[in-house]
């Protein structure tokens, strides 16, 4: 026994000596490039020419059985998209698998359902990712047991992917920089609430937001950021804080709908609606009526419906060994309380009542 | 138990064919590796009549340091420095119970808040990215047919089953989980015993992290939640006594075993997810409830 403790106590003491070695490692988290932001945006620069329409192929002579794994289903944006490859599977006679990890945190329950579904040998996988970085070795295991992967609407950094299918994000992102900046003529203090850290929604958008802020209108100050999981309940809680630490706040920038509702919320209970300029991307029924009270000032529309369409097309097409374009980008459209009332949802929610199977 | 588990796998069997398949056995074991882990050292917990909580979240902080530390240093330095981190949390979660008194649960259920800060706080909250391949190795690898976080996990539970059973330390472990007093009379340095057992614990999950981070080949602050939870109930539908004193690690193999079976069957045999959590809490309750059962008609 003596040993043993003898041996712990060495244990101990080389483990605080490694923490002492860990304190120096820790100030350049922020240095540490997140990969998603470089992987995809890198993409981006190399489609000069956007694919905006995506054919329905031919229905296959057999029936093709695909998995899809999805963050979450608990926001009308994924709901959208689930609608859109179920939809789409049965135009053209495919079996799908709906998976969803339950959250942007349950990373580990996403690279799991990848596995099952690479063990249980379907045709084709779908991914939008929880992490760009996390998903890369996931992926990798299952383009090497010979099952494609299409990426949809949010990225993996793996590069073995048979197509990345998602909004212009960099164009999303300076929508958002130019309603914000004219709305508040040029001058302002703002917060961003990013979205999910490691997803290239969040970065991509959030950096070409900041990028255009910058060169167009210098005297908007960005008084915080913040990451979170990205739901409501985030938005508000955090949207709170900022209230509390900057007064002065009339603009919050928000890389989804999610946490605008919430912020608004926390917008609304502060009396300041009207008085700041709230931007959203997405389209779910609260931020419509929010957008219709004049609480969110505008939102950015994707095309969700689509991107799961054109999911499903893709994988057909490459299963039929027909050429699949490396990059396939759905359309956006900025909603404001003035053209509400005009707007074409059939691509962007699914249809009202509409529920995915549950999983 | 083992009867429970050989039914489930006839049944997942008979439903869906790829079940039994070598990639799929590779692929359960694989997953259930990182639980294994985590259990092994929350079996060391709980027998000596604690619980460590904090076990979940120090996933997340292990996966931090370690892809931190590789980046600035190396790989194996970060391997490394992930492992003792768990060890360290370990340590300050024994030091607070066994010096300080902190029951158990509130102790770990602190480190638990705290150690997802720190993740938080080293990673600025997001994910580390740019880890050398080699180290999908750890993760995605194989020696011979075995994936290696499975052989990992193998040898966790051979070292564990020794350490408990053929170890002074492992004696001391029932018997300050049997009855503490009895143990402090007895002339056991309970609070070493203890500190050391927290300790352990803390390793066992920073070889989990490690093995984790390997698989998702990034460090991530926000992984492992509720991993926590899920090692208890290994430990308890083993059959453990959560109070302390009896179990082993054979009983945590079965527990884990039928966990990780269970969710993977359910996933091949695509019953959905809100459904599945519904069977593993009735599990959770019933493997219990039989075993009390057991106890009071002998």
């Amino acid at each position: 026994m003596k040993r043993l403790d003898r041996r712990c106590g060495a244990l101990i003491s080389l483990a605080a000596v490694v923490m002492l070695g860990c304190g120096r490692g820790t100030q350049p988290s922020n240095e540490v490039a997140p990969g998603t932001a470089a992987a995809p945006s890198a993409e981006t620069g190399a489609t000069t020419a956007p694919v905006t329409e995506y054919a329905r192929p031919p229905k296959p002579s057999r029936q093709y059985r695909i998995g899809i794994a999805v963050p979450h289903l608990s926001n009308p944006h994924y709901v959208g998209q689930a609608y859109g490859y179920l939809d789409e599977a049965q135009n053209l006679g495919a079996q799908v698998t709906l998976l969803e990890a339950g959250g942007y945190q349950y990373l580990d329950k996403q690279v799991s359902q990848i596995e099952d579904l690479v063990a249980s040998k379907v045709d084709a996988i779908i991914l939008a990712a929880v992490s760009g970085p996390g998903t890369v070795g996931a992926v990798q295991d299952a383009v090497a047991a010979g099952i494609p992967v299409i990426n949809v609407n949010v990225m993996t950094d793996s590069d073995k992917v048979v197509t990345r299918i998602r909004s212009d994000d960099d164009v999303i992102g300076r929508m958002h920089a130019d309603f914000m900046g004219e709305r508040l003529n040029g001058a302002g203090s703002i917060v961003m609430l990013r979205g999910a850290p490691g997803t290239s929604w969040a970065e991509i958008r959030g950096n070409a937001f900041k990028k255009r802020l910058a060169e167009k209108f210098p005297n908007i100050k960005i008084l915080g950021e913040q990451y979170s999981q990205s739901t409501p309940a985030d938005g508000l809680r955090l949207m709170e804080d900022f209230l509390q630490t900057y007064p002065e706040i009339n603009g919050v920038y928000n890389g989804a709908d999610t946490t605008a509702i919430g912020a608004a919320q926390a917008i609304l209970a502060a009396g300041k609606q009207g008085k700041t300029v709230i931007t959203a991307t997405d389209f779910q029924v609260d931020t419509e009526k929010f957008i219709r009270e004049g609480v969110i000032s505008a939102s950015v529309l994707q095309q969700t419906v689509t991107m799961g369409r054109w999911g499903v097309r893709a994988a057909i097409n490459y299963l039929e060994k027909r050429p699949v374009p490396p990059v396939l980008l759905t359309a956006q459209e900025l909603a404001t309380k003035e053209n509400v009332n005009g707007l074409n949802l059939e691509n962007v929610r699914a249809p009202a009542g509409w529920t995915p199977p549950a999983r | 138990m083992p009867a429970v588990i050989v039914i489930l796998a006839v049944v997942f069997g008979s439903l869906n064919p790829n079940f039994w398949s070598g990639t799929n056995m590779a692929n359960v074991s694989r997953q259930m590796s990182i639980l294994a882990l985590l259990s092994l050292g929350q079996t060391f917990a709980i027998l000596s009549g604690g619980i460590d909580l904090s076990v979940g979240s120090l996933l997340a902080l292990v996966s931090v340091v370690c892809a931190q530390q590789m980046l600035n240093f190396g790989l194996v330095e970060g391997i490394t420095a992930g492992i003792l981190a768990g060890g360290l949390a370990g340590l300050i979660n024994g030091l607070v119970i066994a010096k300080a008194r902190v029951p158990a649960f509130i102790a770990t259920l602190g480190m638990l808040v705290a150690a997802r800060g720190v993740a938080l706080t080293l990673s600025g909250g997001l994910p580390i990215a740019g880890l050398p391949r080699e180290f999908l190795v750890l993760g995605a690898g194989y020696l011979g047919p075995f994936p290696i976080p499975t052989m990992l996990a193998v040898a966790g539970f051979v070292l564990a089953h020794v350490i408990l059973s053929r170890t002074r330390f492992g004696r001391y472990v029932y018997a300050m989980g049997s009855n503490e007093e009895a143990a402090v009379l007895s002339g056991i340095n309970v609070a070493r015993h203890k500190m050391m057992v927290y300790v352990v614990s803390g390793l066992f999950a920073g070889v989990a992290g490690v093995v984790l981070t390997a698989r998702v080949i990034s460090g991530q602050p926000t992984l492992g939640e509720v991993q926590e939870l899920y090692s208890i109930a290994a430990v308890v539908i083993g059959g453990s006594r959560i109070t302390g004193g009896v179990g082993g690690i054979g009983r945590t193999l079965m527990g884990v075993l039928v966990l990780g079976i269970l969710g993977n069957g359910l996933n091949l045999v695509q019953v959905s997810s809100y459904v599945q959590n519904i069977v593993i809490g009735i599990i959770i309750v019933g493997a219990v409830y039989v075993d009390l059962a057991r106890e009071r008609r002998q």
